[in-house]
């Protein structure tokens, strides 16, 4: 009873107190240990980690501010040995590293060296390449499953750690340096990047920087491997610049043609960063105003040195962290804490999470969750301690427009209002459906193909036809116009008879499926009655209050809350827990569901 | 307009409009003329009655499609100097005349092009070209290259043809809202799988679900964003729904439809919607390395979606209703680079297509004798003159220089 008065007690502060603190915002000195309570531990949980259970807002706000930074920003003293390492499969074996550009180089390596992906061309007989081509997919896949493997692993940090910074600032990282497995294609080299964003993201901005663009997965993604003396490639030169340090508008194209030149001879092999000298142009480099015989490393210094890169940098966290508007007064006064720490990202941190704006009115509840953070938060509030495999954690958010280890371009993510669409909202109530309500249908993506050709190609095996007629598409121009109708992409499938596409990624997905570890497909371990008897909950509106408060972070409409109330009421048949104690579990996720439901449930 | 046999099942619809629907369009059409003293409202009215049932759909292609190998200007020598190894040879093009050929993978096109029902706009581009994805992307969502600019173009064209607000008039099928519908009036709709276009939840949620307000003067900004967004999916997702779950098609759309099968159910189900976007997303074309095989592959699933989009909007009868317009960022740099690909360039066509476009070439061909110091093209069309051709010509709103703020003098692709 006490922890739901000082939780709704918070709550009503922080409406009332709206206007109050509204000279707050864009002071970015401390606030002191008299103005923490537990809202604002609250608000801090949100932000900087996952979210909290109402036992750990308690928790935090029995801390002084100072203390609390202590333990979640300064967190190298903060236990956590409790989280496992990765659990890898074992599907890696050295003939698919390095892995061929394409299908079709695949194919051309075989023919011309007899071999491709460790897998010898057949001497004679039909599809001779056939082996070669299902290697090829085998790897596809099996990169892909594991990377979703990886995810799964990720978010149980996410969810159980005790320092939620370090896994926040990863989630930051990796849309900021973002990288895709389907171009970088090795589940090894995104742990790898994925390991120096955990490592690095609350370190040295420099430091991680050089270990961004040295990254195998980077130099993967950004082609910087084709990046050679006397041919320099533009592309990773201009994202280092565009996307991770400056921004658009202060370099010039020139700028960019002459760091290109500095990079060249970055490779790597393996998981591993390799500087190729012969490769690398050591010619005279003019970067920003600067001239020598500059190399990659000594580019990304002149970059630093700029005062914008800071700014860009400061400016990026804070929107993350706090909100959207960021004056240009403040913007500067960030980047000067950056600088003046020589690029440290913890006392920038300690600046945002301890200063007045964090905790003014248009920092409160304005946030739209990303759809990691709106699962891992939901969990977290839920007081499960591990991610449910139903639904599948990566379907499901991509279903919400963001896959781990998948961001749609080099940019990352955009944040805020761009997460939302009347069709995503819906989405995300829907989510929050598949998870008090699992699917009975539910079919485990990492062992049923969501390719429907896989499925149908599968099928026509096993019932004995032979390779030609199992892979051909059907269905489709068939309804009339017959050939003419039927799009040249599909008419053309297959002609080649050295092997067959369509088969190897049946058979591609076969081979990856045996290998990957299956990801455990336990519901979420909910108990909502529980939670409603041990918080001695006894009326319907003690109830509604209670889940409102513990789900939402602004107060909910009184017109919705008072629904919420009748609602209850009807699906009980009683205003009286007392009366209801033996079926409270239904009706209560029903209401969560409702709850969820509501579009301020996107806010943090 | 000769095809009213197609429109059996919603005649009432047709009928109430009228028979006399081409008089009123040309009275529309003078209407235009007439100063800007009769006001703004009398111009979008008007620009409504000539064409109320003209459809606008954009076909985005992210990533910077290299427009010289989709359209390769195998007549100019200049091409296969620039590109020893990436230029197509002559003889692996569709040929459509004694300078153009399409890649060998666009069928479709070919056929849309020698049909005359496909305009190629020469050498569209922009004054101080941005080579970044993000920013030239944003300059062509907005129309408003080197200045800032809030809303997108296909959002305020949006806003005049309808100013005020009315559901479900623009349609973005895509999986985030695109700049390019962003709109003063409208909220657009947006949405990726119609089948999941649907709030899942018991029968007795349902009147709690429809009963979400919103506030005339929240205080939090996100909230009232959040609440409206809610509003509008209530409003679409029924009907959007529906309307995949009853359409069956004969018609192959290849490998990546681009969600113009989506459209086409909207279209057949009589949606209200005048502006569709989508397209081919996540920077798909930008072919920095290993071009050919990809670059062709993804071309001919663009020329396959859109020959087939084409065929069932003849099928459902509304071919004479719909114009496309397929665009990208930018094009690619005229020499290839040493990897078997391009980087990032300047101008590029713009392609339209449609049963009431006339076919063939517009603007000026890009010098390829003449690039600037980065070896770019140098563009020869304002890429908003091919805005302003869909906004005047199709849509007919005629103060384009109004939407433009400057006057793009339109081609005459619809005349």
């Amino acid at each position: 009873m006490w922890k739901i008065l000082i939780l709704i007690g918070g709550l009503s502060v922080s409406a009332l107190s709206y206007a109050a603190d509204s000279n707050w915002a864009n002071d970015l000195t401390p606030i002191s240990a008299q103005d923490w309570n537990a809202e604002r531990a609250a608000h801090l949980l949100e932000r900087l980690g996952f979210g909290a259970t109402p036992e750990e807002v308690q928790r935090f706000s029995a801390l002084t501010p100072e203390a609390a930074m202590k333990v979640l920003v300064d967190f190298q003293g903060t236990e956590n040995s409790h989280l496992a390492p990765f659990d890898e499969s074992g599907v890696f074996d050295p003939s698919v590293d390095p892995f061929p550009e394409s299908r079709p180089a695949t194919t051309t390596q075989a023919k011309q060296q007899g071999e491709a992906l460790g897998v010898k061309v057949k001497p004679k007989g039909n599809r001779k390449m056939q082996p070669v081509v299902n290697k090829f997919f085998y790897w596809l896949r099996a990169s892909r499953l594991e990377t979703d493997r990886l995810a799964y692993w990720w978010t149980n940090r996410m969810l159980t750690t005790q320092r939620p910074l370090e896994e926040k600032m990863a989630l930051f990282w990796h849309g900021h340096f973002a990288n895709n497995e389907e171009k970088v294609r090795d589940y090894r080299k995104m742990q790898r990047q994925l390991a120096l964003f955990q490592a690095k993201g609350t370190g040295n901005f420099r430091e991680l920087l050089i270990g961004a663009a040295q990254d195998p997965a980077m130099l993967a993604f950004l082609d910087a491997g084709v990046n050679v003396k006397g041919a320099p490639n533009e592309n990773f030169a201009r994202e280092i610049m565009e996307l991770f340090t400056m921004g658009v508008g202060n370099y010039s194209e020139k700028d960019i043609r002459e760091a290109a030149r500095a990079f060249t001879g970055w490779n790597y092999e393996g998981v591993e960063f390799k500087k190729i000298d012969a490769k690398h142009d050591d010619g005279e480099k003019n970067v920003l105003g600067r001239k020598g015989n500059f190399d990659g490393v000594q580019v990304i210094d002149i970059i630093l040195d700029q005062p914008v890169t800071a700014e860009f940098v400061a400016g990026k966290i804070y929107r993350y962290m706090v909100r959207q508007e960021l004056s240009d007064a403040t913007k500067k006064q960030l980047a000067a804490v950056l600088r003046d720490n020589k690029y440290e990202l913890a006392p920038l941190l300690k600046t945002i999470f301890m200063s007045k704006d964090f905790y003014s009115a248009p920092s409160l509840a304005t946030r739209i969750k990303s759809p990691v953070e709106l699962a891992v938060s939901t969990y977290k509030k839920l007081g499960l301690n591990e991610i449910p495999g139903v639904p599948d954690f990566n379907d499901a958010t991509e279903a919400l427009g963001q896959r781990l280890f998948r961001p749609p371009t080099v940019a990352g993510w955009a944040q805020g209002k761009s997460w939302i669409t009347p069709g995503l909202l819906l989405e995300r109530g829907n989510f929050a459906r598949d998870l008090l309500f699992p699917n009975i249908n539910f079919l485990p993506p990492d062992r049923y193909p969501d390719d429907e050709t896989i499925r149908i190609v599968s099928a026509k095996i096993d019932q004995g036809l032979d390779i030609t007629t199992a892979t051909k598409p059907e269905g489709k121009g068939m309804g009339g116009g017959g050939e003419a109708m039927m799009s040249m992409a599909n008419s053309m499938a297959d002609r080649d008879e050295d092997f067959n596409t369509r088969y190897a990624s049946f058979r591609g997905w076969q081979m990856a499926t045996e290998k990957v570890k299956p990801i455990l497909r336990r519901t979420a371990q909910l108990d909502l009655a529980g939670i409603v008897k041990s918080q001695k909950l006894t009326s319907t509106t003690q109830v509604v209050d209670y889940m409102l408060a513990r789900f939402l972070r602004t107060p909910a409409e009184s017109a919705d809350r008072t629904r919420f109330i009748e609602f209850l009421n009807n699906e009980l048949g009683t205003d009286k827990v007392s009366e209801a104690e033996t079926y409270l579990e239904e009706p209560l996720r029903l209401l969560l569901h409702l709850i969820m439901s509501l579009p301020e449930y996107q806010l943090g | 307009m000769n095809n009213d046999k197609y429109f059996g099942r919603r005649m009432s619809r047709r009928s109430l409009l009228g028979a006399g629907l081409g008089a009123i369009g040309l009275n529309g059409v003078r209407m235009l003329g007439v100063p800007l003293a009769l006001g703004q409202v009398a111009q979008a009215l008007a620009a409504d009655e000539a064409s109320k049932d003209r459809i606008l759909v954009v076909v985005e292609l992210s990533g910077g499609n290299d427009g010289l190998n989709t359209l390769v200007p195998y007549g100019n020598d200049m091409y296969y100097k620039h590109r020893p190894t990436l230029g197509i040879k002559p003889d692996k093009l569709r040929k459509i005349d004694d300078h153009f050929g399409w890649n060998s993978g666009m069928a479709g096109f070919e056929k849309l092009y020698k049909d005359g029902k496909l305009a190629v706009i020469h050498g569209c581009g922009y004054e101080q070209p941005s080579f970044s994805h993000f920013t030239s992307m944003a300059y062509m969502h907005t129309a408003a290259p080197n200045s800032g600019e809030e809303y997108g173009w296909v959002g305020r064209l949006g806003d005049v043809l309808q100013p005020k607000s009315a559901p479900n008039f623009i349609v973005n099928i895509d999986a985030t809202q695109s700049l390019a519908v962003k709109s003063h009036v409208h909220v657009p709709v947006v949405f990726d799988e119609p089948e999941r276009f649907t709030r899942k939840g018991s029968f007795q949620e349902k009147p709690l679900f429809d009963a979400i307000a919103v506030a005339d003067n929240d205080p939090n900004p996100s909230r009232a964003f959040l609440r409206t967004a809610a509003k509008s999916a209530i409003d679409a997702s029924a009907l959007v729904r529906d309307a995949w779950t009853r359409y069956r098609t004969p018609v192959d759309y290849g490998i990546a439809p681009m969600g113009l099968n989506k459209v086409s159910s909207l279209i057949d189900a009589g949606m209200p919607t005048r502006l569709y976007y989508t397209g081919y997303r996540n920077n798909a074309f930008d072919t920095h390395v290993q071009q050919p095989d990809l670059h062709g592959r993804l071309l001919t699933y663009v020329s396959d979606a859109i020959m087939g989009f084409m065929r069932d909007l003849e099928r459902i009868g509304k071919a004479d209703n719909v114009a496309v317009l397929v665009m990208s960022e930018f094009g690619r740099r005229v020499p290839e680079n040493a990897n078997l690909g391009t980087d990032h360039g300047t101008a590029n066509y713009m392609f339209m297509v449609g049963k009431h476009v006339k076919g063939g070439h517009y603007g000026k061909p890009v010098d390829l004798a003449n690039l600037d110091s980065g070896d770019n093209m140098i563009h020869t069309t304002d890429f908003r003159r091919a805005y302003a051709t869909l906004t005047k010509g199709w849509m007919g709103y005629a103060d384009t220089a109004r939407m433009f703020k400057s006057d793009f003098e339109p081609f005459p692709i619809f005349a």
